[in-house]
Formats: C-alpha cells, sequence, structure tokens
C-alpha cells in the first residue's frame, strides 16, 4: 500500500497549501469588510482611548504582513479570538454548534449515498421503461426545488398536518442528556439511555431528509447516467455474451466502473451540504454552526465568521481527501499508477 | 446433423421511420468440428447474425427476428431469455475484436476467469478455479501465469489480452465458438500470431467455429468453408479452396481485389454498390 500512502501524504500536501490560501483569503475579507473591527466591538459609547488601546490589543496598528502573522499564529495555538455574538471563545462555540450540523450532514450524505445510488443503478439496468422515467421524475423533482424549500415542504406534511416527526430541535426537552462529544446520538448511547437516541434519531430524520433530497436527485442522475455509458463497453456486450446473470452484471461489471465519476460529484455534493444547511437549520430551528454562521455574518461578528469559514474549509478538505482516497481505492488504474505497469 | 443449423433467418428494426430489414433469408450450417468463415463489408449483416445465435439480440425489443437458428436440435429463437442465457459461456462463447477493452478494467484475469469458469461449475472454488486458469492459459503460451492472473487488463498487452481471451473463450470447452472479427484492433503480426493460435486450439478441442470477418486473406488460413454476405444476403458459398479458385459472384471478386498487396498499386477501387453484387447465390457444392 505505499502507493496508497504516497497518495494520501501528496492530498494532505495539497490541502495544507489551500489551506494557507483560504487564510489568506479570510484574514483579506476581514480587512476589507468597512468598519473597525475595535470599535464595533466596544460599542458606540467608547472613546478614542479605549478604542486606540482594543486596537493596540488586536494589532490593529500593525502592518498587514505583521497582523496576518499574529493571525496564524493564534489559529495554530487554537486560539480563534472572542466572538462578539456570545462573548465566549470562538472555539468553544464551534466545539458547541459543529457536532449538530456534523451529524445532520452526516446522515443526509448517508440517505442520498443510499437512495440516490440505487436509484440510479436501477433507472440505468431499465433504461427506457417505465422505472426509468419514474426515477428521472422524482430526480427532476427533488433537484429543481432547493433544500430550505424542501425543508418546508416537509415539515408541513410530516410534522404538523401528519405528526410523524417533531417540528424542531435536536432532542426532546425532558432528557438530559451529558454532553461528551456534541453528537447527541452518540452522547445518548453512551449514556446508555435508549428512548433518548430514540429521540435524538426521531430529531434529525425530517432535516436530514430534506438536506438530501437535492443530492438524491443528482446522485441518481449522475449513476444512471456513467452507468448507461458504461452499458455500451465492449466487457458489459462481454459479459452478456458470456450468459453472466442481468442483475449481476448491473450491480458488479457495470456498477463499479459507473461509481467513480459519481463519487467525485458526490463529494461535492457533501460538502455542498455543509451550507446548504444553513437554511435547512433555520427552518428546523436546529443549533447547529451554520445556524451559527448566519447570525454571526448578520452581527459582522469578525472572529466568529473567520473560525467558522476556517472549520467549514477543513471540514471541505477533509471529506475531498476522503473521496479522493475511496476512488483510488476503487479504481485499480489510479492504485497501480504510482508503482508503475508491469 | 449439423451442430448450427440456420434457415431463412430474417431480421428487421423497428424504428420511428418504420422496420428497417438487416438480414433478408440467411441459410448457414456449421457441422461439429467445423469452421466456418462469415466474409461481406461492415453493414452486411455478419455481426448481428453472430449476436441472434448468441440469442443476445433476442433482448432486444425493437429487434424482430423471424426463421430457424437450431443450434445442437434446440430452437434459439423460441427459447426462454433463462434457457438461452445457460447456453452463453458454457455451450457457445465469443471473442471480440479489441481484447483489452473486452476485459473489465476493474476486476484482475484472475476474477474475470473465476467468473467465467463458474458459468459452468458455479460451486467452484477460487483456489481450483486459479489451478484451472493457470492450466489453461499455460497452453495458450501465456509465460507466468501466476503473475498474468493478477494482473488487470490495462496492465497487459493487446496480444496478451488476446491469448487470455481465447483460453477464456475455451475454457468451458464449448461446442461453438464464435469470433467476431477476433484481434482486428492488434497490429498485424500480433493479430497473425493469435489467429494460428486460436486455430490450434480450436483444432484440438474440435470445437466448431463461426469467424466473421471483412478480410478474406485472414479468412482463408482459417476456415474449411467460406459464406459471403453482402447486404443482408447470402451471396456465394462453398469450401475455401474452391471459392478461391473460382469465385464467381461479381461482390466475392470485389471482394477479393480489395485485400491489400504489397505490390504498391494502392488501394484498389471496389465500387460502392454495383447490381452486379446483387445478383443471385452461388454455391460450391455442399461440404456437409
Amino acid at each position: 500500500m505505499s502507493g496508497f500512502l504516497r497518495l494520501l501524504l501528496n492530498r494532505l500536501g495539497i490541502s495544507l497549501i489551500v489551506l494557507v490560501g483560504v487564510s489568506m483569503l479570510i484574514f483579506a475579507i476581514a480587512r476589507i469588510i468597512p468598519g473597525d473591527p475595535a470599535r464595533i466591538a466596544l460599542g458606540p459609547n467608547a472613546n478614542a482611548e479605549q478604542i486606540a488601546k482594543l486596537r493596540a490589543e488586536m494589532h490593529l496598528d500593525a502592518s498587514l504582513p505583521v497582523q496576518y502573522g499574529h493571525f496564524v499564529v493564534d489559529v495554530l495555538r487554537g486560539d480563534l479570538g472572542t466572538s462578539l455574538y456570545t462573548n465566549r471563545p470562538v472555539t468553544q462555540d464551534i466545539a458547541q454548534f459543529l457536532p449538530a450540523t456534523l451529524e445532520l450532514v452526516f446522515l443526509a450524505g448517508f440517505i442520498m449515498v443510499a437512495v440516490g445510488l440505487p436509484l440510479g443503478i436501477l433507472a440505468a439496468h431499465y433504461r427506457g421503461r417505465w422505472q426509468d422515467h419514474l426515477v428521472r421524475v422524482i430526480a427532476l423533482l427533488t433537484v429543481s426545488a432547493p433544500a430550505f424549500v424542501w425543508a418546508v415542504i416537509l415539515m408541513l406534511l410530516f410534522a404538523f398536518y401528519l405528526p410523524l416527526f417533531p417540528i424542531a430541535g435536536r432532542i426532546s426537552d425532558i432528557y438530559d442528556i451529558e454532553r461528551t462529544t456534541g453528537f447527541l446520538t452518540i452522547d445518548t448511547l453512551l449514556a446508555g439511555n435508549w428512548t433518548a437516541f430514540g429521540s435524538a434519531v426521531h430529531h434529525l430524520i425530517l432535516p436530514a431528509i430534506a438536506l438530501s433530497l437535492s443530492g438524491i436527485g443528482q446522485a441518481a442522475r449522475l449513476t444512471r447516467a456513467n452507468m448507461v455509458e458504461t452499458y455500451d463497453k465492449p466487457y458489459i456486450e462481454m459479459a452478456q455474451a458470456y450468459g453472466f446473470f442481468p442483475s449481476r452484471i448491473a450491480r458488479s461489471y457495470a456498477f463499479k466502473p459507473s461509481l467513480i465519476p459519481s463519487l467525485t460529484i458526490i463529494g461535492l455534493d457533501f460538502a455542498a451540504m455543509l451550507g446548504n444547511a444553513f437554511l435547512v437549520e433555520a427552518v428546523f430551528a436546529w443549533p447547529g454552526l451554520s445556524r451559527y454562521g448566519v447570525a454571526v455574518i448578520l452581527r459582522k461578528d469578525l472572529n466568529a465568521i473567520m473560525g467558522t469559514v476556517l472549520i467549514i474549509a477543513i471540514t471541505f478538505l477533509i471529506v475531498n481527501i476522503i473521496v479522493d482516497l475511496m476512488i483510488a481505492f476503487l479504481n485499480p488504474r489510479i492504485r497501480y499508477s504510482t508503482r508503475g505497469t508491469s | 446433423m449439423s451442430l448450427l443449423h440456420i434457415k431463412d433467418l430474417r431480421l428487421g428494426f423497428k424504428t420511428l421511420a418504420g422496420q428497417v430489414d438487416v438480414l433478408h433469408g440467411i441459410d448457414l450450417d456449421i457441422a461439429a468440428g467445423e469452421k466456418i468463415a462469415l466474409v461481406g463489408e461492415s453493414g452486411s449483416g455478419k455481426s448481428v447474425t453472430a449476436r441472434i445465435v448468441l440469442g443476445l439480440l433476442q433482448e432486444t425489443r425493437t429487434a424482430r427476428i423471424n426463421g430457424t437458428v437450431q443450434f445442437d436440435g434446440q430452437d434459439i429463437n423460441s427459447m426462454s431469455a433463462r434457457d438461452r442465457a445457460t447456453l452463453r459461456g458454457t455451450e457457445m462463447s465469443i471473442i471480440f475484436q479489441d481484447p483489452t477493452s473486452s476485459l473489465n478494467p476493474m476486476f484482475t484475469i484472475g476474477n474475470q476467469f473465476t467468473e467465467v469458469l463458474r458459468r459452468r461449475d458455479p460451486k467452484l472454488s477460487k483456489a481450483d478455479s486459479h489451478v484451472r486458469a493457470t492450466t489453461l492459459l499455460d497452453e495458450v503460451a501465456i509465460p507466468d501465469p501466476a503473475r498474468v492472473l493478477r494482473a488487470y487488463p490495462f496492465q497487459l498487452s493487446g496480444g496478451m489480452n488476446q491469448r487470455v481471451m481465447i483460453a477464456m473463450a475455451l475454457a468451458n470447452k464449448p461446442k461453438l465458438l464464435l469470433a467476431d472479427e477476433p484481434g482486428t484492433a492488434l497490429d498485424v503480426s500480433v493479430q497473425a500470431q493469435t489467429l494460428t493460435l486460436m486455430r490450434d486450439m480450436v483444432v484440438q478441442n474440435g470445437t466448431s467455429v463461426l469467424f466473421i470477418s471483412h478480410n478474406l486473406g485472414v479468412v482463408r488460413e482459417f476456415a474449411d468453408r467460406i459464406y459471403v454476405i453482402y447486404r443482408g444476403n447470402i451471396v456465394e458459398d462453398g469450401p475455401t479452396d474452391a471459392l478461391f479458385a473460382n469465385p464467381q459472384h461479381a461482390y466475392t471478386r470485389a471482394l477479393m481485389s480489395a485485400v491489400p498487396r504489397i505490390t504498391g498499386v494502392g488501394i484498389p477501387e471496389v465500387p460502392e454498390v454495383s447490381d452486379d453484387f446483387l445478383a443471385p447465390r452461388i454455391s460450391h457444392g455442399d461440404a456437409l
């Protein structure tokens, strides 16, 4: 697996460069936004002396490269500054809100893959027949409305008119769970409280479905297109000519080569969910990082904005690395390209 | 009785503009152990004939197939799809044009070999199939079969993949081998080597062959009898020697003159359509 390790190091290196770029961008944006951060932080009643003092504390009187240096050193020390909105360290805010968002996005991503890929396989297998048309209509429907519209529709249908699911929140108020990891599904399990776990999952389902729907449509359409293309390849005709079962050809011979291009897009979709989560979290009153992000942007809370963007960028990069590794694992051409052909 | 008996085979495709006829009543017979060539230009209907024999085209909903295709006494056309699939990969198999793209790039040669061997012997273990595959690859003169079984198709040369294809096609001792322009994607010398190998292997196994080609030169070395097909009709057929000694039909003569020679006269002129090409069928005696 030396080729694999080399690929991992290579991707980590590239990600590091991207992170440096992102940090510069965040830093630049924070300086470009009009308004003096020190004045905003101290409020309208502060006098010039107090402002000058805070400016010195925040290194705002130094040159830009020096300011960037301080910023990087702070970040590396794990210090993202204090949020003006919550009056707490930004890292503490993120630690509180990020798990809720990740929980939501992970489940949505899982639903996207677990539903979207089989739909795509089904459509390609029955291409041109009614199953195919049905999947294409479903895919078009899910893609054509943004996640927050689905959030409202689902909430109305399945939480309001048909009260199958809770309307908002992460867990029923009656449970008092110790927050060890911040992931409620994990914390309830750690506490051994099964009913609380059920409640947490119950609360997760509607927002996760709302978030995953457009991804399901994309994944299904893409998988269908890739598989239809693969079905025209000589090795599929060969498999048919050797009498292999059609279901086996679909699941193994045609699906595996088609999965690779789909995975790349699914990875991007997954990352895009972090952004879409902003509105879904708002609809479902989900106390996640995305909702926090919106709140701090509306309040020009610079430290919190920079921290949130940085964390989302890191999550994005991690997802991309995982997708790259999965593709390398699936595709022997990539797995062997670093070793050279025999 | 012949192994493959085709009588008045007709094929049309239903399109939005009405039915397009491709085969206009083909008669063709292959005896056990006989090597037959079906020769004609692109679009003459030779590949679709092979796909009807394999029972693949019957699954296409737009295809309209009529006539008799008897394989080993059973009528392929009136069989269920499941029964046709049972014959494929066991009693008959096929070698395609390009060996490298016929093998799945996501699986090792060894994996694909196991799948093929399990068509005949579904309970075959991985280890046993490995042993069998090693022997079979050895028979087609592949050096270091163990390494080839571990390799992916893109790691092997075209000639090597073609040898793998030949070994796979004959692995389950089929009664009939279809060869659809085998090795056309390879360079000429490699194609010649693998064709010789294929001939030796089928003679050794007593396999009947339906060899499909556009090249009379390639076919001459290989086939016992030749059928010349033009626009969905057999225009001339007979034992290879008789046909080459005395080609009667205008289209056969045109095809023969189209074989490139190293005399430097350039590409011979063959008219695209000639009334002579549509003349009735000529048969050089019956070799059966």
